[in-house]
């Protein structure tokens, strides 16, 4: 059973890596995937769980937002903060429809993830 | 008052002359020249109302001439029946009165000069018209006179006339001077004495009394009555051919009992004098003279050329009216029409201007995307050296340190890269001419659709002749052009698709680039409306509706020609073809 707190969903791999490791400094623990396969993957597998996902929209193999559908699929109590670089508001209101926890824009500041994980923490202890 | 009329005025005077050419709205406007527009409007219309109007008049005309053609015929033919009648009756009666005397007086009497006198008395008080009476034996010798002349004793056996008389029993003459040198007539009788020899009872007629009664036939001094004889002599002056005797050229040696009238040709050729001609015959004899009624037309047609007149000004003013109407209708038009085309051209080019604005909006989001991976990036690794000194005890290896910051300045000439290549996009943009590498331009298009491309895993191909050489062109519109057509191709475009921009020299000096995809295309009932403006069939409110509709205007500006070929569900191929380099007045 491997449960973390971050899931980072993006294919900028030194972003990704450097988020995570900022993280991990903040006492989260947190993983890495590269495309919305891999990222499927690994929450299709019923031993891993994550608190909270990030997720990019442009992906080299999907679109975001199917990658967001998907998910909810298998896990639709996850909050998913969706992460991009240029998102539309096309993008947001699809995102906000699909049931994503926020919207946010690239760069973004680490202090709001680890708030929102207070938020998540806050909200299952009560 | 002054400046309603100005108003009025302003309204219906051509606005276009004072017309500038302007190098911006002119591709825009559907007319370019508005005098011509003017001046056409103006024929057609004034044609259309004035030929219906000009056909009507001129059948008026030639109705109303015919009628009064066959009212003067009537009239002449009138005149001609009732002096003939006049003229017959006048020969017949003093031809009775010498039938009568004949008979009733007998050559006993007749030759007694005594008694031939007072029969002659007895004429001219009961009827007048006879001059003298003379009794003529077999042998032409005179045997009794009465009257003013003394021609006792003279033997007519020589004179024509007289053997004419012996033959016939009633005898008329023509016009002749005879013994006493003036002009006369004789009518003569002839009979029979006792003892069987002929005689003749002769009688001359009074000319003058017969020269009257035609002239009392002239009324209103426009005819000219006169007899001539068989060869055309006449036998009563006339006004037209002069004194008796005078030869009238009038070939009337056919002419018989029946009233014939026509119009004849005067000497100058025109059809204009009416000509009445009629033999002259009494119940007893027939005559020598033939009568001729000439009527001027001209002179009796006061009233229709009055008509004509009236006609003639009304039409005149007609035509005023409509031509006056008419320009004022026309400049009306061709004003609203100036106005409203100064509106819509001034109308495509702000819209113009604003979807320019728009392609770069669109270019702008796709830059954000290309900015903000590396500006995140910056951002994290940045935030992990803070981190290190924050949460550890300061970076524990050096390398890793030194590391993050070269990928700082990686990801920071990465942008910097990028905005270059936006401010060198947005530079092109201005209205100039210069030197162009197609390629560098389509590659530049295409970079701003780098991140689509390899999201939709478009494959993106493009093919060059290495040996193009640079355009000279107007760079902004150009890269307008190719802006909006590969974004269109990327829009159409799915996932998996193909894009193809191709260049080629069919001819020296022009290149025609053909940009082809296997997009979703355009149904067969929209190819022919793609290029007019604010059409779209993009459903959501992103399409303007003027992309295609502005690049088909632009392509025009740079002197070329496009074309588009689509098969729904295909693809769909806009094929543009451009002058090397762009003459700067074909650009204006």
């Amino acid at each position: 059973m491997k449960h973390i707190d971050v899931l980072i969903i993006d294919d900028e791999e030194k972003f990704a890596a450097m988020l995570s490791k900022r993280i991990m400094l903040r006492g989260f623990s947190s993983d890495i995937c590269h495309d919305g396969g891999q990222a499927l993957e690994w929450v299709a597998d019923p031993d891993n769980r994550a608190t909270l996902i990030l997720l990019d929209l442009q992906l080299p193999d999907m679109y975001g937002t199917n990658v967001l559908t998907e998910i909810k699929k298998i896990d639709p109590a996850v909050p998913v903060i969706i992460l991009t670089g240029h998102g539309t508001e096309k993008d947001r209101e699809e995102c906000s429809r699909l049931g994503a926890y926020r919207f946010v824009h690239k760069p973004i500041q680490i202090d709001d993830i680890v708030a929102v994980l207070g938020e998540i923490g806050e909200a299952k202890s009560q | 008052m002054i400046q309603q009329v100005k108003g009025t005025l302003s309204q219906v005077w051509p606005k276009f002359h004072r017309h500038r050419h302007n190098a911006h709205l002119h591709p825009f406007h559907t007319f370019n020249d508005y005098w011509r527009l003017w001046t056409i409007s103006i024929c057609i219309l004034v044609g259309t109302a004035l030929i219906p109007l000009f056909i009507v008049t001129l059948i008026h005309y030639q109705l109303i001439q015919k009628s009064v053609d066959n009212e003067l015929e009537l009239r002449a033919e009138r005149l001609t029946a009732t002096t003939k009648s006049a003229v017959s009756f006048f020969m017949q009666e003093r031809l009775d009165a010498l039938m009568f005397t004949v008979r009733e007086a007998g050559y006993r009497r007749l030759s007694s000069h005594r008694q031939l006198n007072e029969i002659l008395m007895n004429m001219k008080l009961g009827f007048g018209g006879l001059l003298d009476l003379s009794v003529i034996d077999a042998d032409g010798d005179q045997i009794a006179y009465a009257g003013p002349y003394n021609l006792e004793g003279k033997n007519y056996a020589n004179q024509p006339w007289f053997s004419e008389s012996l033959k016939k029993r009633y005898f008329v003459s023509e016009v002749f001077t005879g013994y006493r040198e003036v002009p006369h007539i004789i009518i003569a009788v002839s009979s029979k004495k006792e003892d069987g020899t002929g005689f003749i009872l002769r009688a001359t007629l009074d000319t003058e009394r017969l020269i009257q009664k035609l002239a009392s036939y002239k009324t209103g001094g426009h005819a000219d009555i006169f007899l001539v004889n068989r060869e055309g002599v006449l036998q009563t002056p006339s006004v037209r051919f002069g004194p008796i005797f005078s030869k009238t050229g009038l070939d009337v040696a056919s002419v018989d009992q029946h009233v014939i009238v026509e119009f004849n040709a005067t000497p100058d050729g025109r059809a204009d004098i009416l000509f009445g001609r009629t033999a002259i015959s009494t119940n007893l004899t027939d005559t020598p003279f033939v009568l001729v009624v000439q009527k001027e037309k001209q002179r009796m047609m006061h009233i229709w050329l009055k008509l004509r007149r009236s006609i003639n000004w009304t039409v005149g003013v007609c035509v005023f009216l409509i031509v006056v109407v008419v320009t004022m209708a026309s400049t009306l038009m061709a004003n609203k029409l100036y106005e409203l085309d100064n509106a819509k051209a001034a109308t495509m080019l702000q819209m113009e201007q604003s979807q320019q604005l728009a392609s770069i909006g669109q270019l702008a989001a796709g830059v954000a995307h290309e900015i903000n991976n590396p500006l995140a990036v910056i951002s994290e690794t940045a935030g992990y050296i803070k981190d290190l000194f924050e949460y550890t005890d300061g970076p524990a290896d050096r390398d890793e340190v030194v590391d993050n910051i070269d990928e700082i300045l990686a990801a920071v000439s990465r942008c910097g890269t990028i905005t270059k290549q936006l401010l060198g996009f947005v530079r092109r943009f201005d209205i100039r001419i210069r030197k162009i590498y197609l390629e560098k331009m389509v590659d530049d298009v295409l970079s701003f659709h780098k991140k689509e491309a390899e999201y939709k895993r478009i494959a993106v191909t493009v093919s060059m002749p290495d040996d193009l050489p640079p355009m000279e062109t107007d760079s902004g519109k150009l890269q307008q052009v190719l802006v909006n057509l590969i974004n269109n191709a990327f829009q159409a475009v799915d996932e998996d698709g193909c894009l193809t921009i191709r260049a080629s020299m069919p001819e020296k000096e022009q290149v025609e680039v053909v940009i082809e995809d296997t997009g979703c295309g355009i149904p067969e009932e929209n190819l022919e409306r793609i290029q007019e403006p604010f059409f779209s069939t993009k459903q959501e409110k992103s399409g303007t509706g003027l992309g295609l509709s502005i690049t088909y205007s632009l392509v025009k500006k740079l002197g070329g020609k496009i074309f588009v070929q689509s098969t729904e569900g295909v693809g769909t191929s806009f094929t543009i073809r451009l002058p090397m380099k762009l003459n700067q007045r074909g650009a204006a």
